[in-house]
């Protein structure tokens, strides 16, 4: 009874987190929204039977990437101030093409029938049985993530970095 | 909660994600659109990783991929954003049309 309670909870951060960040017009709205919505999904994580992978959206989602994008809407904060009013047009057909989009889905999965496993044992789920696949199974997985956080990273700097040539020849000149 | 309320919980989901990504005109809030329907996608896995997938290891760590991309995705993201704001004083996505065909 408790654990349904949680579980519907969960569900309604998810929605209400969802609804908040694609509805709303004022950005900081949408990233609390987003937030709202990670945390439910963390929760809906750690009910379908992974707290590991629950930390993990915790931490690198909430902790990470929306306090960066908190960062980056401050550093542009004339859009944020005066958001330009949408055209009904455009807010119309982005709503008919989500519809069109959900609806084509939700008939797929209305008919789709998804074989069920076995029960697995209890093990299977911990954070050993993660640790011994992705060193096992998804070496070259787990690696090439790695380099792709690094480029990531190392690309970020230059594109943000103002571009220091061009000041020094204004200063020369 | 059964396989099919999960699925059709993410559903929704990346439902509002496609619409904040067509509707809005914030650069920011386009990401925050993509991020939505990255969670909608995590959350499908998990679903089928718990309901239907014998080996559970396996979607927990497509899961964390799909963390990890997301957060190199972001941080590039991001810096173009900033680089946009630097170079034209705006991130409205109706007036950066300058490679319009």
């Amino acid at each position: 009874m408790i654990e349904q309670g949680v579980q519907y909870l969960f569900v309604g951060l998810v929605l209400i987190g969802g609804g908040m960040a694609a509805l709303s017009r004022h950005v900081l709205y949408n990233i609390i929204g987003l937030g709202i919505s990670l945390f439910g999904l963390a929760g809906l994580f750690l009910q379908l039977g992974s707290p590991f992978v629950a930390a993990m959206q915790l931490l690198i989602y909430l902790g990470g990437i929306t306090v960066a994008i908190v960062f980056a809407m401050m550093l542009s904060i004339a859009m944020v101030l005066n958001p330009p009013a949408r055209t009904p047009i455009k807010t119309a057909f982005a709503a008919v093409s989500a519809l069109i989009f959900g609806v084509g889905v939700y008939g797929v999965l209305s008919k789709a029938t998804f074989a069920s496993a076995p029960p697995t044992a209890q093990e299977a789920w911990g954070v050993g049985q993660i640790g011994y696949a992705l060193l096992e199974h998804y070496n070259l997985v787990f690696e090439t993530l790695s380099v792709v956080l690094l480029l990531a990273i190392i690309g970020a700097i230059l594109i943000a970095r103002p571009d220091r040539t061009a000041e020094r020849g204004e200063n020369a000149a | 909660m059964t396989l099919d309320s999960y699925l059709l919980l993410s559903l929704v989901l990346f439902c509002l994600g496609l619409f904040a990504v067509l509707s809005h005109r914030n650069l920011i809030a386009v990401l925050i659109g993509v991020e939505l329907m990255m969670n909608a996608a995590s959350l499908n896995v998990m679903a089928f990783n718990r309901f239907s997938v014998a080996d559970p290891a396996t979607g927990q760590i497509f899961v964390l991929i799909i963390i990890g991309l997301a957060a190199a995705e972001v941080a590039i993201f991001l810096s173009i954003a900033l680089n946009l704001y630097r170079m034209r004083r705006t991130i409205d996505v109706e007036q950066l049309t300058e490679l319009q065909g």
